[in-house]
């Protein structure tokens, strides 16, 4: 089991959104987008994915220099509300060869800052 | 274009994206030690790159150099993410601009941000140029 968190300034997400259009979708998923689109607090539920994305690369030991795609982690809410990590492609991968067969994912946020934590089992 | 002209064009990046002073930032500066970078800074300074130079950046960039030379498979230079003496010797020699005391074996892989400088995107602009 290995853990991994993160806490990512709101406000830098959405200089960042705002200085790189590219940015939404090489980092969320269509569904992430729809998802905080639909919030009145966008950019911290944004910032809570990202935290959360950082979190399983923590958790992983593999960040998305070493080829894990942003979009390849996948926030999802359940029916619940509960928050959960859906995994595509590098991160099937990176969790084959880590012998990780699913995550838990905590997520926070205020106005300034959102936080994730993350446990890979 | 010449190495000189793309030095200035990354340290404008670098500059902007860390708010940091132009005399501050010199080819062996290292991101997050020397100018105070986090892993968002990161993305911002690639996502400036890839706009300045016209360029992408692959995500892979520094796994797939090591990976690069001839007959290397992982398992010769990664096991746990760590790397191998192999490895250690392919990193050394893949990111010369980086001191070789900072690479040894068990180094591992998900901490090479920490020892990207100046220098790394520079060649990593460089690879991309010549690729296109």
């Amino acid at each position: 089991m290995r853990v991994g968190t993160d806490i990512t300034e709101v406000g830098r997400i959405r200089e960042l959104m705002a200085r790189h259009p590219e940015f939404r979708s090489a980092v969320f998923t269509p569904q992430e987008i729809g998802y905080c689109e639909s919030k009145r607090r966008t950019f911290e539920h944004y910032a809570a994915r990202f935290a959360a994305k950082e979190s399983v690369m923590k958790a992983i030991g593999k960040g998305w220099l070493q080829g894990i795609q942003w979009t390849d982690i996948e926030v999802k809410t359940l029916s619940s509300g509960e928050p959960a990590i859906a995994a595509h492609g590098t991160l099937i991968q990176a969790m084959d060869e880590k012998k990780i067969t699913s995550f838990s994912v905590s997520l926070s946020h205020c106005k300034a800052y959102a936080l994730a934590t993350v446990v890979a089992i | 274009m010449e190495e000189k002209e793309i030095f200035e064009k990354v340290k404008e990046a670098i500059v902007d994206a860390l708010g940091v002073d132009e005399e501050e930032v010199t080819a062996d500066s290292a991101l997050f030690d020397d100018l105070g970078a986090e892993s968002l800074d990161l993305l911002d300074i690639v996502f400036r790159l890839e706009k300045t130079f016209g360029i992408k950046i692959p995500r892979g960039a520094v796994q797939l150099g090591i990976l690069a030379a001839e007959g290397v498979k992982e398992e010769d230079v990664l096991v746990d993410g760590a790397v191998t003496e192999l490895g250690a010797k392919l990193l050394r020699e893949y990111m010369s601009e980086v001191k070789p005391e900072k690479i040894k074996a068990g180094f591992r892989l998900d901490d090479i941000p920490l020892l990207f400088t100046v220098q790394t995107f520079v060649k990593m602009v460089k690879v991309q140029l010549a690729a296109k």
